[in-house]
């Protein structure tokens, strides 16, 4: 029998980063997938990043993940999204041309010694004395393990719904998995059920563009004049090849909707599984939303030579031909030809109270669950829990700690406490307001504040490690200078150029084009480099009140919750707080802390009693 | 998160009876705390009772009181505990606590000493009831609110502010996240607009404070005037007992005497004080120089003139030295033949009793305004103040920043969400999932 040390089952953006990350720690790695050809696969927009997403996607680069460098490579329309506003929100977001995106992360993943293919359909984990020991195929075949890592997307018992019709499929023409579902299904996992939609796509030549936008049906999208990269590690390269278009529904394509709702899956009952309310379908825009006139739709070209057109805005399950007549109802398509009906799936996941902070299940031992069956939506969360799982995986056959990140240190640290203290409700996509510590957690300062926890567990290799150390030591440099350099005010007074900053109105790219200070930056990453500086500066006072607030949260999670702990014995807690307690198993006073239903009081009856119980641990030995 | 390790404070007696009050702090800052507000300059020694006095700032009130330091973990809590012994007078006792406040301690809530007993193995659980409570509220101001109707009218108004500053939260966390959804969700202006509002209603709120505070913690009503007016038979006349002893004597009364008196439901501190004169002996002086500091915080002064007697120069003095402070003008003896006409204050007699019903009134009223006292929403101790006034600071600095215009939004946003926690300690935290949900609910949002 053939063992890895790690099986990662599906290739798409969560099980590429596990796979990954798990081969970077030194292990032997089975990447498991139907083919060859779905892999990092983008059934949805053909794009990454955008608020919160994109601090991830910096996040996963900082951590030596693929996503950010695969995007880079790429991508064909870069934006800043929110320029205007401060760094600790500006997020990147891309195009990509979706076919390359595959091709680049598969190839990436070829030149990995580490990872074998394991091209077949995974029926189910092989447990023995509650852990891990294996992974069966539908053909029998066996492989051995000592982790595996479940990245099935919405393949669990996944359902297709187009208006009336219903296909079991995992995507678009792929199989479900029945089986696997049912294997999770009998270790006792607590699994409910989530849609989510996607819309039609359409033929590039089908649309005349040019006349669209000079008869004022659409506006054209362009990527920034000096696109930003996602990864630390990209210094050039970058190309906006593509337009995108924005266009507006109508009173008409809305008339239209009302008329067709009772053949709408989600409107006449046909649909249990609850979908996002940040990606509202078309239906639920008009129905929820009567009062709006008109709703924004971007057109998106799938790649640069790729035919499809992605109707960004018009995610539906109306039948095929209701589709058509609501595409064609859009000004400026009315020659539209839909290549591919917009559709919603309906799928199992896992409720990710179920896990512990290192994605690790509670009830299985070696068994690790990252992406959509944690209830996330998003390539860039699917992603960031794969990097955090593969690394984890490899972790604990290393015999090592589990990489853990705090709300204050990573966006990944909120989405991993979020899901496994919380649970989710609807998919769960990542948002800056998720995030108290905020003002610490920006674009600019991923690597600052990630990549020498990545370096120290092996995930940065040593080229990376030099690159970072550079720019580690350039950023000291140039805050060194600006304290140490005078300058005159208005007034005439000499004074720190750090103090002049902190001014109203004074901005360090003004006082850098006086040559009043000099200071040293990269070409390609150099708006962030400033925006970095001049932010920690500027805002001294706020950053430092949040670290203080960061550090209180912070004491609480350093108290631990032994394993398997019994609730019952608090005396004083409800029969409610235990059970919530239970449910969620929660690692640390910290996490205990921030479960929904859970009185302050409570916390900090438990938290004495662990105190007290590891006293008189102490006292026995 | 209920916090376990910081410093706390309260009055530890209960309120009223007995001529010695106890302020206890518990904590790891609680002998720092202490000594700051001690005249005393020597450290306090381990369970010593130390003589010192309290320099109270706020109120300028200085008393004398009795100090004593328990170290961790032989003390009440288990933790490092300073116990003040004072003077009765809940104002007095407040004072201290303020000052405590000031200085960095945290206002304990109902039950947190015996919690943090319980927490230290101090006490067994079932013993201690009142945590109970505590461990069932989703808040810590839960556990007081639900016992009282008045502040359940207050909790609904910080509730109401708190959800104005909610949703103007979600309007600017929206644009926040949701950059190009091709509408804005709010203009500076309108923020701006939408901050001043807010803060104009903890405004209101505050200044409703010290009328509140009259009636949840009772105010002091200090009785002054002359020698022998009849100071101590209308004490007792109000209190309804011989508690100060009469006589014709001019400076019977020495020391402050105070009694707890329900008027119409309000709780008030009544002091009985030595006449005011020039006076005769060291022991008559001290009183004096006590009555004057009594007086110096009372919430309401009874001027008692003996009306059958011709106003004296003394009579004059005071009622000068009086004319800025919030008091009643009390004519006594009228069942004897007045020797003087006065507009306004209270006729009474302590000796019949005539006129008194009439005094209760006017005390009330005066103490409380013309409002009913069961509608009024205020602000009923010292935490809610203190919790309102830290959200009236960050709020106006989010003003300053909207209103100068150049710092980015997610900064005035850390104010603002700043300002809604410490709301949202007294009314009940709500999280970034109901933030959220709020957005969805009210925008139609993505794509
Ligand atoms: N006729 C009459 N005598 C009164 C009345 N109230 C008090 N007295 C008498 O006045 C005298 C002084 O009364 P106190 O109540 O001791 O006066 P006081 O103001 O407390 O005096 P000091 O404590 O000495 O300052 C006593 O003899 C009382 O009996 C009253 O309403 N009518
Ligand atoms: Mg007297």
């Amino acid at each position: 029998m053939t063992s890895f040390d790690v099986i990662v089952i599906g290739a798409g953006h969560a099980g590429v980063e596990a796979a990954y990350a798990a081969a970077r720690l030194g292990c032997s790695v089975g990447l498991c997938t139907l083919s060859r050809d779905t892999v990092a696969h983008m059934p949805c927009n053909p794009a990454v990043g955008g608020t919160a997403k994109g601090h991830l996607v910096r996040e996963i680069d900082a951590l030596g993940g693929l996503m950010g460098r695969a995007i880079d490579a790429t991508g064909i329309q870069f934006k800043l999204l929110n320029r205007s506003r401060g760094p600790a929100v500006w997020s990147p977001r891309a195009q990509a041309d979706k076919r390359q995106y595959s091709a680049w992360v598969s190839k990436a993943l070829q030149r990995q010694p580490k990872i074998s293919w394991l091209i077949g359909k995974a029926a189910r984990p092989e447990v023995k004395h509650g852990r891990v020991a294996g992974l069966v195929m539908d053909d029998g075949t066996h492989y051995g393990c000592r982790a595996l890592v479940v990245t099935t997307g919405t393949f669990l018992n996944g359902l297709i719904h187009i208006g009336p019709e219903r296909r079991p499929a995992g995507r678009h023409n792929e199989p479900p998995s029945h089986e696997l579902a049912e294997s999770l299904r009998s270790f006792g996992f607590d699994i409910g059920r989530l849609k989510t939609g996607t819309p039609p796509r359409l033929h590039r030549d089908s649309i005349d563009f040019e006349r669209a936008v000079r008869e004022g049906h659409f506006v054209e999208e362009r990527g920034d004049s000096v696109p930003q990269p996602f990864s630390f590690s990209t210094t050039s390269g970058l190309r906006n090849q593509i337009t995108c278009w924005l266009l507006h529904t109508t009173e008409r394509v809305h008339d239209l909707v009302r008329e067709h709702i009772d053949q709408s899956p989600l409107y006449n009952g046909q649909i249990q599984g609850i979908g996002p309310r940040y990606c509202p379908s078309l239906e639920d825009k008009v129905m929820r939303f009567p009062e709006r006139e008109r709703h924004q739709i971007y057109l998106e070209p799938e790649g640069v030579d790729v035919d499809e057109i992605y109707v960004n805005g018009f995610s539906m399950s109306l039948p095929r031909d209701v589709q058509e007549l609501l595409v064609r109802a859009l000004p400026g398509l009315q020659d539209a030809v839909v290549l591919r009906p917009g559709y919603a799936v309906e799928y199992d996941f896992v409720q990710p109270t179920e896990l512990r902070s290192s994605l690790e299940t509670h009830r299985v031992q070696g068994l690790f669950l990252a992406g959509q069956i944690n209830g996330t939506s998003g390539y860039e969360e699917a992603a960031a829990q794969g990097l955090v799982v593969g690394a984890n995986a490899a972790l604990a056959v290393l015999g090592k700690e589990p990489l853990v990140l705090g709300r204050d240190e990573a966006y990944i640290g909120v989405m991993v406490d979020d899901l496994i203290t919380r649970g989710c409700l609807e998919p769960y996509r990542m948002f800056t307001s998720r995030a108290e510590h905020r003002l610490l957690l920006r674009i600019d300062n991923a690597d600052l504040r990630l990549t020498p926890l990545g370096y120290r567990i092996g995930l940065t290799d040593r080229d990376e490690w030099a690159r970072f150390s550079a720019r580690q030591d350039r950023h000291s440099r140039n805050t060194r200078t600006l304290e140490r350099t005078l300058v005159r005010t208005e007034e005439g007074a000499r004074i720190s150029a750090s103090e002049r900053l902190r001014r109203p109105g004074i901005v360090l790219e003004g006082l850098i084009a006086s040559g009043e200070v000099h200071l040293e930056f990269e070409d390609v990453s150099r708006s962030l480099e400033v925006a970095s500086i001049e932010n920690d500066v500027k805002y001294a006072g706020y950053l430092r009140r949040e670290r203080a607030s960061a550090e209180r949260t912070r004491r609480q999670d350093r108290k631990r919750v032994p394993d398997l702990f019994d609730y019952a014995r608090v005396p004083g807690l409800s029969r409610e707080v235990v059970q919530r307690f239970s449910q969620v198993r929660p690692e640390t006073v910290g996490q205990a802390s921030r479960i929904p239903g859970v009185t302050p009081a409570a916390v900090a009856v438990l938290a004495a009693f662990l105190e007290r119980s590891a006293f008189s641990e102490a006292d026995r030995a | 998160m209920f916090s376990t390790d910081d410093s706390i404070v309260a009055v530890a007696t209960p309120p009223g009876r007995g001529g010695i009050g106890v302020v206890r702090i518990s904590g790891p800052e609680s002998r720092r705390i202490a000594e700051a507000m001690l005249t005393r300059r020597e450290p306090l020694e381990a369970r010593m009772a130390t003589f010192t006095r309290v320099a109270a700032k706020s109120t300028d009130v200085i008393d004398e009181v009795v100090a004593t330091y328990f170290p961790a973990p032989r003390s009440y809590t288990g933790e490092d505990v300073v116990e003040i012994s004072a003077h009765g007078n809940p104002v007095v006792l407040q004072a201290i606590v303020v000052r405590a406040l000031e200085i960095g301690a945290r206002l304990a809530e109902p039950g947190e000493f015996t919690l943090r007993a319980f927490l230290n193995g101090k006490r067994d659980l079932i013993q201690a009831e009142a945590v109970a409570d505590l461990i069932a509220a989703a808040t810590p101001m839960q556990a007081r609110v639900a016992c009282d109707q008045l502040e359940g009218t207050l909790t609904g108004q910080i509730s109401e502010i708190d959800a104005e500053l909610f949703s103007l939260i979600a309007s600017l966390e929206a644009s926040l996240d949701f950059p190009d959804e091709g509408y804005h969700f709010i203009q500076p202006a309108e923020t701006s607009r939408r901050v001043a509002v807010v803060v104009g209603k903890i405004d209101a709120l505050l200044s409703a404070a010290r009328r509140g505070r009259v009636i949840r913690e009772g105010a002091t009503v200090v009785v002054v005037g002359r020698p022998n007016v009849g100071k101590s038979s209308i004490f007792n006349l109000l209190v309804g007992s011989d508690r100060a002893i009469v006589a014709a004597v001019a400076g019977t009364t020495r020391d402050l005497i105070s009694e707890q008196v329900d008027l119409d439901g309000l709780a008030v501190t009544l002091v009985d004080t030595a006449g005011a004169r020039e006076a005769t002996d060291e022991i008559e002086r001290e009183g004096i120089a006590r009555a004057e500091r009594a007086s110096g915080i009372a919430t309401l002064l009874l001027i008692v003139l003996d009306g059958s007697q011709p106003l004296s120069r003394d009579d004059e003095q005071l009622l000068g030295r009086t004319s800025d402070r919030s008091s009643i003008v009390v004519t006594n003896k009228a069942d004897l033949p007045a020797a003087f006409e006065r507009e306004g204050g209270v006729s009474v007699s302590a000796r019949t009793g005539a006129g008194a019903e009439d005094l209760r009134r006017a005390i009330v009223r005066s103490l409380t305004g013309e409002e009913s006292l069961r509608d009024s929403a205020a602000l009923s101790n010292v935490r809610h103040i203190e919790l309102l006034t830290q959200a009236h600071t960050r709020l106006v600095a989010a003003q300053r920043l909207v209103d100068i215009g150049d710092t980015p939004e997610e900064f005035v946003l850390a104010d603002l969400q700043a300002a809604r926690a410490h709301l949202e300690e007294i009314v009940g935290a709500r999280t970034s999932e109901s933030l959220l949900h709020h957005i969805f609910d009210k925008f139609c949002i993505g794509k």
